[in-house]
């Protein structure tokens, strides 16, 4: 039981890891699509994620919110984003806030930065996930500079989609997933707000021609 | 009582699926004014129950009622049922001047029963991640709501208030995470790690550094929605351009409940960590609100973003009193809530009847609204003067209050070398609460001038060539009548009921 319990938790180290490197990829990747694409495939780790904890802790219900991410992240609202930007003009980031060297320099020290906040409080967590709420506080932190570093409107959503993936690994590694409702709720949620983005992405491009958020400054001081 | 909890949640939920079927708009207000009425009785059942026998908690567990959530319950009561008779007028004049399509006009109330229905679980809910589940709900609910002219300027405003809300939202769901990560330790059944009836009685042995973050995020996180500074910049712009019941609900009473979001996680903090921390955090996020509000409301020419500056104002007081803690500063904090949400709900009906006479939202072109629209000009004035906080309004008693407690006790933390380290003052007791006092003065006088002044200018002289004038009684002038009453008399007496909800309120937030 000792062995399988510490190869379970560096299986769990080593997917969170890699939920964190797709996050660098998509810091760095240009194309819209590609974006997305790396958004499936990080959502995917999280599934591998979530089923491995699961597996491990004899949590039953992390099995359905491992499923529900497998069909709302792996496979419907990539769908939808595709569609989105199936309609745009341009399909990829031209003129981005911070370059990418810069970007991916910023997010190095983000991650730093997160296992510097999560540092006093990873003792309390259990033997098997407790690197994973570092990693996911990193990925929250990646996501909200991605937001704020990309300029067309399906890259900002793309950030939030990752910032909410980083979201549900912290709730998954750290605490064995949250009572069934609250996820299911979460999950309802980031599902609407996906489809409410996309829709406004459609309104914004045939209302300014563009989806570049930087052309909406027609409400400031 | 488990009955009228389910009045409370279905009236809302059966209005919103009735109007997606109905298209005639008598039948759309008819659904309205009913699911909103069952809604205020059930609510004043509720109140008598919770008064008579204390907290109740029912639907195995999800609901819980104390005498805090029957209170903000009772805001979103009356104002919800302020906008139903506003909206009865204002919206039938956007369809009979093609502004809205009559085919869209169930949408609206489709959307507004499901915003109501979210914040309704907010308040209600036990669980503090349902809670987050309805406030994120609030956000999708609204937006399309804040967009609805469809015009550049409001789908600006509306993806703006997406975003940023959103990802406000996401950072108080990461403190939502953390707060039931210190709960298992604790906790021997996982499923009610998120109950507050379940954390409130070993809040003291939870651990203390997994608190303190996770109440920075969820801070952070809901003070998005409430709007304090430096996470306000979509209010304004939302304000703008939102249609006018939508945006008295949004100031009236979302903020009240992302306020209320906040003050439930800080009590459960507060057993575990010195109380100073999060006085300390709100009453810094307060002050930031009140000073940066009231220099831009005086610079303002636009009457819609004067008010919704206004609301950054108050909620920043409000934020003050409640960092500042005690019984005094609490209780303050609790009525300025409640008497904000009167004024400013009033204040945006009055906005919205002179935009559509003058079509502008520019302070400039608006003059002699006392000829034009006598009503909507007594409105205005009582409302700016009562969000002025002058006597004999209520905000001129709670804003006193506040103030009484911030001379009297200082914020706790910021007069000495602050226990979490956050601000370093290292002044003498009595000179950091004159100097905070001072501070809070001036801000208040300067919005109180600024606000002033742009109101009297709007209701004086007279009215531009080709502007109506005269204004006819409507369904949409009663709720300005009995919130006047509510605004005026609340100062000289306050209901029995709702002093005693003040007061247990008031007991619950503060420790012993």
């Amino acid at each position: 039981m000792q062995g399988l319990s510490s190869v379970g938790s560096q299986l769990v180290d080593l997917c969170s890891a890699l939920l964190l490197l797709t996050c660098f990829a998509i810091v760095a990747q240009r194309r819209l699509s590609a974006c997305v694409d790396l958004f499936a495939l990080q959502s995917s780790f999280l599934v591998v994620t979530a089923t491995l904890v699961a597996y491990l802790t004899g949590n039953q219900h992390i099995y359905i919110a491992a499923g529900l991410t497998g069909v709302i992240k792996v496979l419907i609202i990539p769908r939808v984003l595709k569609k989105v930007i199936d309609h745009l003009n341009v399909k990829r980031e031209l003129v981005m806030h911070v370059n990418v060297p810069t970007g991916l320099l910023i997010c190095g020290g983000l991650v730093m930065l997160a296992f510097f906040i999560a540092q006093p409080i990873l003792p309390l967590g259990s033997l098997l996930t407790r690197d994973s709420l570092a990693i996911a506080l990193a990925i929250v932190l990646i996501g909200l500079f991605t937001m704020i570093a990309r300029q067309k409107a399906v890259s900002q959503l793309v950030g939030f989609l990752v910032l909410e993936n980083g979201l549900f690994l912290g709730a998954t590694a750290a605490t064995h997933g949250m009572p069934l409702i609250v996820e299911l709720g979460v999950f309802f949620d980031v599902l609407i707000a996906t489809l409410i983005a996309g829709i406004y992405t459609n309104r914004l491009q045939d209302a300014f021609d563009s989806v570049d958020t930087d052309r909406l400054t027609v409400l400031k001081e | 009582m488990t009955i009228a909890v389910l009045v409370v949640l279905i009236a809302p939920l059966l209005a919103g699926g009735l109007s997606l079927v109905v298209h005639r708009s008598a039948w759309l207000h008819g659904i309205n004014l009913t699911s909103i009425g069952a809604l205020v009785t059930a609510e004043t059942v509720l109140t008598h129950t919770v008064l008579s026998d204390g907290p109740v908690t029912t639907l195995g567990e999800l609901v819980y009622l104390d005498a805090l959530s029957t209170f903000i319950l009772f805001i979103i009561g009356v104002v919800g049922l302020a906008c139903s008779f506003y909206m009865r007028s204002y919206m039938d004049e956007q369809v009979a001047r093609g502004v809205i399509a009559p085919g869209r006009l169930n949408l609206f109330f489709f959307l507004f029963h499901m915003f109501l229905l979210a914040m309704v679980v907010a308040t209600v809910a036990n669980s503090v991640g349902v809670q987050w589940v309805a406030i994120e709900a609030t956000t999708l609910a609204t937006t399309f709501l804040i967009a609805f002219w469809k015009r550049r300027e409001s789908l600006e405003a509306g993806w703006k208030y997406l975003i940023l809300c959103s990802v406000g939202i996401s950072l108080a769901l990461f403190g939502v995470v953390l707060l039931y990560y210190s709960s298992l330790h604790v906790l021997s059944d996982a499923s009610q790690g998120l109950n507050v009836t379940a954390l409130l009685p070993v809040a003291d042995r939870l651990n203390p550094h997994v608190l303190k973050l996770a109440f920075i995020f969820i801070l952070v996180g809901y003070g998005t929605k409430v709007g304090l500074v430096p996470m306000h910049s979509w209010l304004p712009d939302a304000y703008t351009e939102a249609p006018a019941p939508v945006v008295a609900m949004l100031a009236g009473v979302l903020e009240v409940v992302a306020a209320y979001a906040i003050l439930r996680v800080r009590v459960i903090v507060d057993h575990a960590v010195p109380f100073a921390f999060a006085g300390e955090l709100l009453a810094l996020l307060g002050f930031a609100s009140l000073v940066t509000a009231a220099f831009f409301i005086l610079i303002q020419h636009n009457y819609k973003r004067l008010f919704a500056y206004s609301s950054i104002e108050h909620m920043g007081i409000a934020m003050i009193g409640f960092g500042i803690g005690g019984p005094l500063g609490t209780f303050g904090g609790l009525f300025h809530l409640m008497n904000h949400a009167l004024a400013k709900s009033m204040a945006f009906f009055a906005a919205g009847n002179i935009h559509r006479r003058f079509r502008t939202v520019e302070i400039e072109h608006v003059q002699g609204l006392a000829m034009a629209q006598p009503w909507t000009a007594t409105a205005l004035m009582i409302s700016g003067l009562a969000l002025s906080a002058l006597p004999p309004f209520a905000a001129f008693a709670s804003e006193v209050q506040i103030l009484t407690a911030l001379a009297s006790q200082g914020v706790p933390g910021m007069e000495f070398a602050g226990t979490s380290g956050m601000v370093t003052v290292a002044v003498s007791d009595q000179f950091s609460r004159v100097a905070l006092a001072s501070v809070f003065l001036i801000a208040a006088v300067l919005s109180f001038g600024g606000l002033l002044y742009r109101i009297t200018g709007m209701v004086w002289g007279t009215p531009s060539e080709g502007i109506v004038r005269g204004e006819p009684w409507t369904l949409g002038h009663l709720p300005i009548i009995l919130l006047t009453v509510a605004l005026i008399g609340f100062s000289m007496f306050l209901p029995q009921p709702i002093k005693e909800l003040l007061e247990q309120a008031t007991s619950i937030l503060v420790i012993q």
